[in-house]
């Protein structure tokens, strides 16, 4: 391999996802007319080259690389409209010219990931390796803000990944032209570097330095230039830097560099002229690729990491692309940018300010702020008066905002924020062109998505969706009647997974049957996390199966073994109902706990009673149902032998049981539980209050007569019992059917005795439990009983109301308080 | 030095352009920039006034401190002829500003309309001298001119203070002005119009919203600058150590200027009784009913200094600054004074040795 045969390579350095870098770039291909276009990327992806430039493919997209097992580990490169990379992909095309990416493949850049993660976690492997599922990952800030080939994103759980992540992005520090910053602290060094460059110019932060001296700039050969020696001088005075404080990223850069020249050596070998091969990378790299010197060779290659990988397009959004980058390169507001490139190719850079400030009066107005012609005005006068100050040829971003701020605004930041962020940033997402390749899953979802006519919630706005998971009959065919119920599977279904797609919203309805509310919204991590589904299954429908029967394996209790049968439901997998059926039987088998028993037994009776309009065949858990039932009712009475705090999770058991017991009265052994009811009611070493919640529950069934009711009444509240056993009870009696208790006057004749009878102390006992009976009824309510009470106490209904509904006094406050403080010594 | 500027020495307070004449020369002789038709200097000379710098070997002290860019935007918006309108907490520097940037580019910071409520429609346009009026009938001699009249036929600058006290139809008498950029006097069958240069900084208090708001027909014809409170304890200090030092030298006030410490702890109960919060952020504080600006911790700081040049020794002592804290911060409701107990009692009790001097003191007022 000669080395002389390497001069005369066109290097063009650029800043990724810079416009004034794409549209010098398109210029500088026009005047070389290359044969070939070499651009940093993933070597292994050049086969994705053909969809990229494909006229229907829409940037914002990505380049998605992932390894094939668990954890996984994904890596993306993100292409806009005006990324300068992107560009030259679309020139290459249209002139026949022969593309490719040239940088390390993403099998290497995802092994030496997983290698240095390693490296940095000793002894820590086992956290990091967290199934798919339960620790979706997100793309963190890869590395330097500019990084953009690759950010990479590991599987470590959330927390203190940053640094870890960082290094792999690669370029680390002012490894791109770009103000790559990172946020942590080793490199804070040359974030001061931006910083007091940005301070030198007289600019208030560095973006606005680098747009007014890079993008604004058309003058020929004005961008390459300058920012070649930018980034010299730069590299000249970080990389010592960089080798001291971080070996790895420094030696990272030098493997990707070497490996970049061996490429271009090999397109060299291929018969192209050196002289019309034209390179595009980050400008950092531009110095050191003019020469093939110390390109990898054959033996190096083969010392490398490999991990097995895949890759996928994917759509990409200016919101993900605009967070990711924090300090980013260029692109803190890719909508911006992108009205930039747009006025760039239409050739009227200078009418930018007019384009963005109108658009920002547009969405003012669109969103009832009215705003005159006349201020938008003023506010591009402004804003070029602003750029002035600083000698600049036109306003910055920056200038465009602090206008918008103070016109459009009238001072008010928060006035013009939104309008400003739709402005910025955007919500526009990309679009890949159809059967572009991608995973079974991702292709499987979006067959579903259209089938089910889901697709225009596919947006990066967060839309509402209302499902009647009732047959329609007004249509004709199967598929359309239950058009919403096959919906319903197919997010539920997507929320198991852990795909975020859809997110469900509290319906107003209690246990909501037949209709459910979610809420959809598109992210670029609902598509890497379908990405990772690919692991579990090739359809949504398996993946989801897969995934439900791991929770079931690992489930270790009644409820949540309970709750996955709910889940199999919901998501319409009768497959696996069987399955969870079976854990629960498993799990219930010994246990004696009723207040898990209940809970099972509750969210059983629910997909019992709701099941059919799932349409699905539940009477299998008929049995189960039944089974558990018996036990709970056996276990009551032992159970109910608990303090007041166990009372209260005891209360609802009891509540839900009985509501079982009417749902399914048919199947279910009625007169077993009202049998136990009985015992519980009569039993006097119970908690008190489940025992009068039990006498209350026999009330209502009217397996209690009247008389039999003042009987047990008189004997709980007779003179001589403690307050806290009498006052317990009555408060467990109050807590169903109160018009039934107000009714009965003789009930209250008894109360009043029984309190009058009371001492002091006992008294003050009692009331402590009676407020607390007391405090769920409603108005209503207190005032009839206010109106028994009267009659009781001779004084009318009216009279007793106002006294016992009115403001209390000082010192009845005061009493009150005491109360509160009461001291129950051996309760 | 002139007798001029002798007697200048004399009054109480000088204003910006006699202040800082030195800088203003030096600037206009260092100037390359272009000025714009009726300014003394260019925007970049006024930039480096205002904020700091130097030129042509002289140093030029920082008039604002804090946020550059919000100087740079209120500039930005005087070279396009627009009127300014300065919006902030009182004591914030509003007036500062507008003073410094008026005398910058007009060099004349005198034509100032004071907003009150009794400010009324002849003193924002122009009103007659009755007896000649009575005598002559209309002339322009009877004419007497307001100072935004005056501004606009020298093309300089008006200043009008506390805009929103004053009654919406006296306000709203701008609008003509600052759209048509002329007056007419009717009596006289003529009309005033304004010079190259014109342009109007207004001031306005947030505490005084919605006492006499201004017309959106109004807010329309001005370009609307928050000033926020200073961003920093840091940023603070360096302000009122600036200004204390220099309303020192100015009184000739016969007392040590306070030292770092004292600064600091009055910067610092000061960021925390306006936020509600202390300054790390852990322990909720109540605020105090009155505004509690960095003007009042420099009013305080000087306050605090006479005390002990009058009645101590020149040296400021804990108990000067415990009465000046007293009077800023217990204006007259009864509820300060809790306020202010609980926090004397809850916060500075905790802040240990340095600050016991300054706790007892004010404990004992207080109590």
């Amino acid at each position: 391999m000669s080395t002389a045969s390497a001069a005369g390579i066109q290097v063009f350095g650029i800043r990724h996802l810079s416009p004034g870098g794409a549209w010098h770039l398109l210029r500088e291909l026009e005047r070389v007319q290359p044969t070939a276009v070499l651009v940093e990327g993933p070597s292994d992806a050049t086969g994705e080259i053909r969809h990229l430039v494909r006229k229907d493919t829409k940037p914002p997209v990505a380049i998605l690389a992932y390894t094939e097992q668990v954890p996984v580990r994904t890596v993306l490169w993100p292409f806009a409209s005006y990324s300068p990379e992107f560009a030259a992909l679309q020139w290459a095309h249209r002139h026949g010219a022969e593309a490719s990416f040239i940088d390390l493949p993403s099998s290497v850049t995802l092994a030496l990931q997983a290698r240095e993660m390693e490296a940095k976690r000793p002894g820590k492997a086992e956290t990091e390796v967290t199934p798919p599922m339960a620790e979706p990952e997100r793309p963190a800030s890869g590395g330097a803000g500019g990084s953009h080939p690759p950010r990479s994103e590991g599987s470590v759980p959330a927390g203190g990944s940053q640094a870890v992540i960082e290094a792999p992005g690669g370029e680390a520090v002012g490894a791109d032209p770009a103000p790559a910053v990172p946020d942590d602290a080793p490199e804070a060094n040359e974030g001061h570097l931006y910083d007091r460059i940005a301070e030198l110019a007289g600019e208030p932060d560095y973006d606005t330095y680098w747009e007014r001296h890079y993008e604004h700039n058309l003058s020929p050969d004005a961008y390459r230039l300058t920012l070649s020696e930018h980034s010299r001088s730069l590299r000249e005075l970080t990389v010592e830097g960089e080798r001291m404080r971080s070996v790895q990223a420094f030696a990272h850069n030098a493997v990707r560099e070497s490996y970049m020249k061996r490429n271009i050596q090999a397109a060299i070998d291929a018969g192209h002229e050196p002289g019309r091969i034209v390179v595009v990378c980050g400008a950092y790299h531009a110095e050191a690729l003019e020469t093939t010197d110390g390109a990898m060779t054959d033996k190096e290659l083969a010392a490398l990491p490999q991990a097995v990988v895949r890759q996928t397009l994917m759509p990409y959004s200016y919101y993900r692309l605009s967070s990711l980058s924090g300090y980013g390169a260029g692109n803190h507001a890719p909508g911006y940018y992108e009205l930039m490139w747009n006025s760039m190719r239409a050739g009227a850079l200078e009418e930018l300010p007019y384009v963005y400030l109108t658009g920002v009066a547009a969405q003012l107005r669109a969103s009832g702020t009215f705003r005159s012609t006349a201020e938008v005005i003023e506010a591009v006068r402004m804003a070029r008066s602003l750029a002035a100050l600083h000698d600049g040829s036109q306003p910055a971003h920056a200038d465009l905002r602090d206008a918008a701020k103070t016109l459009l605004g009238r001072g008010e930041l928060s006035v013009v924020a939104e309008a400003l962020a739709q402005q910025d940033i955007g919500t526009g997402i990309g679009r890949l062109a159809k059967g572009v390749s991608q995973t079974p899953v991702q292709d499987d979802l979006n067959r579903q998505l259209k089938q089910l006519k889901l697709e225009k919630y596919r947006t990066a706005v967060a839309q509402e969706l209302t499902l009647d998971l009732r047959e329609n009959r007004r249509v004709v065919s199967e598929a359309a009647a239950y058009l919403d119920l096959n919906r319903s599977f197919l997010l539920h279904r997507l929320s198991l997974i852990g795909i975020s797609l859809a997110k469900p919203r509290r319906s107003a309805q209690q246990d909501a049957s037949w209709a459910e509310q979610w809420v959809l919204q598109w992210t670029p991590e609902a598509e890497i996390e379908t990405v990772e589904a690919s692991l579990m299954g090739e359809t949504v429908e398996v993946a989801a199966a897969r995934t439900l029967s791991q929770q079931l394996a690992a489930c270790d209790s009644i409820a949540e073994a309970s709750a996955l049968i709910r889940i199999a439901c919901l998501c319409g997998l009768a497959s696996q109902l069987q399955a969870s059926q079976t854990t629960l039987d498993h799990l219930a088998a010994d246990s004696r706990d009723v207040v898990q028993l209940a809970a099972a037994v509750s969210e059983l009776s629910r997909v019992l009673a709701y099941g059919d309009v799932r349409r699905l065949d539940t009477t299998p858990l008929l049995p189960l149902l039944d089974k558990l039932f018996t036990r709970a009712s056996l276990y009551l009475v032992e159970a109910s032998g608990c303090n007041d705090e166990a009372a209260t999770a005891m209360t609802e058991a009891i509540s839900s049981l009985h509501a079982a017991a009417q749902e399914h009265a048919e199947e279910l052994d009625e007169a077993l539980w009202l049998e136990r009811l009985g015992e519980l009611s009569s039993r006097d070493d119970r908690n008190p209050r489940l025992s009068g919640l039990a006498c209350a529950i026999l009330m209502e069934r009217g397996v209690l007569s009247a008389a039999a009711c003042e009987q047990e009444v008189s004997r709980r509240l007779s003179p001589g019992i403690p307050a806290d056993l009498g006052a317990g009870w009555f408060e467990g009696l109050a807590q169903r059917n109160r018009y039934a208790l107000v009714s009965r006057t003789a009930l209250w004749e008894q109360l009043n005795a029984y309190l009058a009878a009371l001492e002091q102390e006992q008294f003050a006992r009692a009331l402590v439990f009676l407020r607390r009976a007391f405090s769920v009824f409603s108005p209503r309510e207190k005032a009839m009983v206010a109106e028994v009470l009267g009659e009781l106490w001779g004084i009318g209904g009216e009279q007793a109301s106002e006294l016992l509904s009115g403001e209390m006094s000082e010192q009845e406050q005061q009493q009150i308080e005491e109360l509160n403080e009461f001291d129950f010594e051996d309760f | 030095m002139t007798t001029k500027q002798e007697t200048v020495q004399d009054t109480l307070r000088q204003p910006s352009e006699l202040l800082y004449h030195q800088e203003l020369e030096a600037l206009k002789a260092a100037d390359t920039g272009k000025v714009p038709a009726g300014w003394q200097m260019s925007p970049k000379a006024v930039l480096t006034f205002i904020t700091g710098g130097e030129a042509g070997g002289v140093a030029i002290t920082p008039k604002y401190i804090g946020n550059k860019r919000l100087v740079e935007m209120a500039i930005a918006t005087l070279v396009t002829d627009r009127a300014l309108l300065l919006i902030g907490e009182p004591g914030t520097a509003k007036s500062w500003l507008s003073e410094n940037l008026t005398a910058a580019i007009y060099g004349n910071s005198g034509l100032v309309v004071q907003g009150t409520a009794g400010t009324t429609e002849e003193q924002v346009r122009y009103s007659w001298n009755y007896a000649m009026l009575l005598a002559n009938g209309p002339s322009p001699e009877a004419l007497v001119k307001s100072p935004i009249m005056r501004a606009m036929e020298a093309g300089g600058i008006a200043r009008f203070e506390e805009i929103s006290r004053c009654a919406s139809e006296v306000q709203d008498a701008l609008i003509s002005i600052l759209s048509e950029k002329t007056i007419a006097v009717a009596e006289l069958g003529q009309d005033v119009s304004a010079r190259k240069g014109f342009s109007i900084i207004a001031t306005a208090n947030t505490r005084d919203r919605g006492v006499n708001d201004m017309s959106a027909a109004l807010k329309r014809r001005f370009n609307i600058i928050v000033l926020p409170s200073p961003a920093d304890v840091e940023t603070e200090i360096e302000i009122v150590r600036k200004r204390v030092g220099e309303i020192a030298a100015q009184y000739d006030l016969q007392a040590a200027v306070p030292g770092d410490e004292a600064l600091r702890k009055v910067v610092t109960i000061f960021r925390e009784l306006r936020s509600g919060v202390s300054l790390d952020k852990k322990e909720k504080i109540k605020s105090p009913g009155g505004a509690i600006s960095t003007a009042e911790a420099i009013s305080l700081l000087t306050g605090s200094m006479a005390l002990a040049a009058s009645f101590g020794d020149g040296e400021l002592r804990d108990a000067d600054l415990a009465a000046g804290l007293q009077g800023a911060i217990v204006k007259d409701d009864d509820k300060d004074r809790l306020v202010w107990q609980e926090y004397i009692a809850n916060v500075m009790k905790k802040r240990g040795e340095t600050w016991r001097g300054l706790y007892n003191a004010c404990q004992e007022l207080n109590s």
